[in-house]
């Protein structure tokens, strides 16, 4: 009476537990029914607490959840906008159990699984990294760079406090591809000070993809892809929602964040709606001694959803804006070399050491709003087409020291929209094939104002795109290509006649993909994947000319350059059994015409004094690392984790190093389950030792100072859901740098100037309603 | 039910039509540059206390193009030709040529001269005579020659801004000149905002220019 049973994977390429020594082949299964209709649910999730197993329900309500050992289990079923129910059960024989749930206002978010089709990953044999809805509540009220640093292989190049961008294996900026709710995020992301424009708060999960996913995604996805998801939009009538406090010490930061989800009934049925909000602030930063002046910030941002959603047919309408102030320490007002040189050698700033919310110039703010628009419709004998489209405006203005005129103009102002449309057809499955084949299309216009930096643009580009997938029992077979074509003219004046010149580029480039996964049993599997992807100059690396502010140093483009070429070769280990989960990944990205600011061994003098000038250069260069993710369970209660991730970087052409490339990073750590009392429960207690190694691998006269000396950073954290009436409260006290170290990362611009941060504690709680 | 899914997805397509129509052309319009601070010329006015004749007005001058970059220095004109044995009245002058007609500069540093300060350094210099202190125009730093010859210049501030207590400033100045003796004189700008304390190390420099100093 079973039916088709579907066992459900919690990451994307986790694959069945199961027990290796023993005979286990025992099976809990039943059926699960909403208690007050009695009618069976289907695609409820069934999962047990501890093991990574579980059942996804079929239309039915029927789960079946083999190769159990003789034991004890907690058995959690749940299903959106019902109450979970738990059960604590003996097993030695197969045995029958029957599930029975009613309905609650709120949805159930302990749930860690999402059944949702719209999220699979597109290309399947690429390496991944996940932080899901649990772990991401656990370090809400941080920037995404800060956020991702939880995955292996991902790092963050920072500006100061309040400055972080995501770096994928030693690649960062236009070579990381952010998707925001779907959207490629388009802003002036080739500037090393400029963050990604997103709020983390709106996010129920964050994936990456570290890799060359071009295939999919176009220009600049060379690094990898980070995909920003919001969660779906509430199904069943009601109304619920989510409101995230967060408090931390360094910088007396606060943030506030709620999220409202509704569905109407009746007349209105299929249409829903979701608005959220979030505000932060915090003040001047604290290193292990002292104060940076000048280090606050202000983020407002909010976003709004209506969706429309039928049987075979539906749409959605998505409005967001993102707002920031962020204060620049004014210790690193150093305009010349020797500005530079004299911060160096000073062991601590000499700008006063005080605590203040007003920031003041200098200073960045970042206004990026967008509108989405995104419809699909399944056709009656499979198959699936989608359409996204989006507007976006980026506006950045840099407020700097203001010595003669006092206006209240910024410095520098850029303003890019962007408008991008994507096309997709998921055709139906047939036989042991499935995939996908689309297109996209782009294009901005940039506009700047005040001070010269990049110039005036317009560029337009479009991809098409096939990916198919063949699998069949444990072997999977995937392969894919693209084409995609840029034009870009730029609007400037030329520097001698002063004339209009309007100069004009194409690119176009190919890539392709081929991987396989295989199952090699319940336990291990192995992928590996062979892409190419590619990346268009960018405005900067063309047409920089002039000092580069607080880098004193002179950057000059180069209008020949050629796109980017990077063939990656990727492989993973998996293996899973009920006490040890391993990932090991490696890779090797070879990257022909990458291109980097090569010291000129040359000096420009200007009125402020000589600064070493760079020039826009393309090599050849290779990024090789390997990452590994390994936990253990030592006891049902105690976890060890480790994760490592290691990366060598090489100019090929030069038989040199490069700049700033992350240094070998270790981190492992314990956590602890500590059980429940009354209403507490889910509580734990988490720590861990984080080691950053130094970074000998630099090439000389392309720095100011030698790397800083590797440090390591002593991280905590304890937690748990309080059970109030109808509604959960999550509450947690997070410490990084516990041991308030002096220390400084070779990836934080900052190094020149001051330390990094010092102990900081952090209050989050959220509570579902 | 099918027409409407169609009169649905046909919404949507136009919509985003919609979206793109609204594409405007702004990025062929070029905006002037306003380069920040600009700062092309430095001048320096001497006037010989006891001959009134001798005046004195070497100029240090890099202009700037059309995005706000540097050509070539001119330090043709950077030359201070100075009777030994005087004292000369200084006055600093810093111009903005991109502007036309060019901008007084050290009028609107002089309205600011609470987190200005300025320096100058003559070399070669002894290690006894390289004074680091609130009241020496002496830059930190400055590498000092310990057998001769040296240039026999000092240099002193001759105004104050209205910190409290009040702090030297260096826009007015007094040239003393000893024995007739070659050298190179360093002028330094210091921006020091909410930061000045008499030091040199506070904020960072606007601008630092040589001329070449003849005592004859």
């Amino acid at each position: 009476m079973l039916g088709v049973v579907r066992i459900f994977v919690l990451l994307a390429l986790l694959p069945l537990i199961s027990f290796g020594q023993k005979e286990c082949t025992l099976t809990l299964s039943g059926r699960v029914y909403d208690a007050a209709t009695k009618s069976g649910l289907p695609l409820a999730t069934i999962y047990v607490i501890g093991e990574r197993k579980g059942a996804e329900a079929d239309e039915n309500g029927s789960f079946k959840i083999n190769s159990f050992c003789p034991g004890s289990y907690k058995v959690v079923c749940a299903f959106v906008s019902y109450k979970a129910d738990t059960l604590q059960i003996e097993l030695s024989n197969n045995s029958i159990h029957d599930f029975f749930l009613t309905p609650i206002a709120s949805e159930m978010n302990e749930v860690v699984v999402t059944a949702d089709r719209e999220k699979e990953h597109v290309i399947a044999t690429q390496l991944t990294g996940q932080i899901n809805e649990t772990d991401l509540a656990r370090i809400r009220g941080s920037t995404l760079g800060e956020t991702l640093k939880q995955i292996p292989g991902v790092y963050s190049l920072q500006t100061g406090p309040t400055i972080s961008k995501p770096v994928i294996h030693g690649l960062y900026s236009n070579r990381v591809l952010i998707l925001n709710n779907g959207v490629r995020l388009e802003g002036q992301q080739w500037g090393n000070e400029h963050a990604p424009e997103i709020d983390p708060f709106i996010a129920t999960r964050l994936s990456v993809i570290k890799g060359a996913a071009s295939i999919r995604y176009g220009s600049d996805a060379i690094g990898g892809v980070i995909l920003v998801d919001p969660p779906s939009l509430r199904r069943n009538p009601g109304i619920n929602g989510e409101m995230n406090l967060v408090g931390a010490t360094n910088g007396r930061m606060g943030a506030i964040s709620g999220i409202l989800n509704g569905a109407f009934d009746k007349r209105l049925k299929g249409l829903s709606w979701r608005a959220q909000g979030t505000f932060r602030r915090g003040g001047n930063a604290r290193t292990s001694n002292y104060f940076l002046e000048n280090t606050g910030f202000s983020e407002t941002n909010f976003s709004s959803t209506i969706g429309y959603k039928k049987e075979r047919f539906g749409g959605e309408i998505y409005f967001s804006q993102f707002d920031t102030k962020l204060g620049i320490f004014t210790g690193t007002h150093a305009e010349t070399l020797a500005d530079v040189i004299a911060a160096i050698q000073r062991p601590t700033p000499i700008t006063p050491s005080y605590f203040s919310y007003s920031i003041d110039r200098p200073y960045q703010t970042v206004k990026h709003d967008m509108v989405k628009i995104s419809a699909y419709y399944t056709a009656p004998r499979g198959g699936r087409l989608d359409f996204v489209g989006a507007r976006q405006q980026n506006e950045r203005s840099e407020y700097d020291y203001v010595p003669l005129s006092g206006a209240l103009n910024p410095e520098l102002f850029l303003r890019i929209i962007s408008h991008t449309a994507d096309l997709i057809w998921t055709q139906r499955n047939v036989g042991h094939f499935s995939g996908n084949v689309g297109g996209s299309f782009i294009t901005q216009g940039n506009v700047r104002e005040f001070q010269f930096l990049i110039p005036n643009f317009r560029n337009y580009g479009g991809g098409v795109f096939v990916i198919e997938k063949w699998t069949k029992d444990k072997l999977t077979i995937e392969a894919g290509a693209r084409f995609d074509y840029r034009w870009l003219r730029v609007y400037t004046l030329d520097s001698n006649t002063v004339k209009e010149i309007t100069p004009t580029y194409h690119f176009s480039n190919p890539v392709g993909t081929v991987g396989a996964s295989y199952r090699v049993n319940d336990r291990f599997t192995i992928t590996g994947n062979f892409g190419t992807a590619w990346k268009a100059p960018t405005v900067n690396e063309l047409f920089s000319y002039g000092v580069h502010q607080s880098a004193a140093s002179f950057e000059i483009g180069n209008k020949d350059l050629v796109p980017e070429q990077s063939y990656n070769l990727t492989a993973s280990l998996l293996y899973d059994n009920s006490r040890v989960h391993l990932q090991l990944e490696g890779y090797s990205n070879v990257i022909n015409h990458y291109t980097f600011l090569k010291p000129a061994l040359q000096y420009i003098h200007t009125i402020r004094g000589a600064f070493p000038a760079f020039t826009y250069t393309q090599v050849n260069a290779t990024y090789r690392g390997a990452d590994a993710n390994l936990s253990y369970n030592l006891t049902p209660k105690l976890s060890l984790f480790s994760k490592t991730a290691l990366l060598f970087a090489y100019n090929e052409t030069l038989h040199d190093y490069l700049v700033l490339v992350p240094p070998q990073r270790f981190e492992n750590g314990f956590k602890f389950e500590l059980g429940k009392w009354g209403n507490v429960s889910e509580c734990y207690f988490s720590a861990s030792h984080m080691y950053v190694a130094r970074q000998n691998r630099v090439p000389p006269n392309s720095d100011y100072a030698p790397p800083p000396p590797g440090y390591y950073l002593i991280n905590a954290t304890i937690g748990c859901n309080v059970h109030v009436a109808k509604q959960t409260v999550s509450f947690n006290l997070g410490a990084t740098n516990l041991l308030n170290a002096a220390y400084r990362d070779y990836l934080n611009r900052f190094r020149y100037f001051c330390d990094d941060l010092g102990r900081n504690i952090t209050l989050r709680m959220r509570i579902l309603f | 039910m099918k027409k409407i899914h169609q009169n649905s997805v046909t919404l949507m397509l136009l919509l985003s039509a919609l979206l793109f129509y609204s594409c405007n052309k702004s990025e062929q319009t070029i905006a002037p540059i306003i380069a920040n601070e600009a700062l092309t010329t430095i001048q320096l006015q001497l006037t010989n206390v006891s001959n009134a004749a001798d005046v004195q007005t070497p100029q240090w001058e890099q202009l700037l193009d059309n995005k706000g970059n540097p050509l070539p220095a001119d330090t043709s004109k950077a030359i201070l030709n100075l009777a030994a044995n005087s004292t000369y009245n200084c006055s600093l002058l810093i111009y903005d040529k991109t502007q036309n007609p060019p901008t007084n500069v050290s009028e609107e540093i002089y309205n600011r001269r609470n987190y200005h300060l300025e320096y100058y350094q003559p070399t070669p210099i002894s290690p006894s005579n390289l004074i680091i202190s609130n009241t020496s125009t002496d830059i930190p730093g400055t590498p000092t020659s310990a057998t001769g010859p040296y240039l026999n210049l000092v240099v002193t501030r001759t105004d104050l801004d209205t910190n409290n207590p009040p702090l030297q400033v260096g826009l007015s100045t007094q040239f003393v000149t000893g024995a007739a003796s070659t050298g190179r004189l360093r002028v330094v700008q210091r921006h020091q905002p909410n930061a000045k304390n008499g030091t040199y190390a506070p904020g960072s420099s606007d601008f630092d220019v040589n001329f070449t100093v003849n005592i004859k």
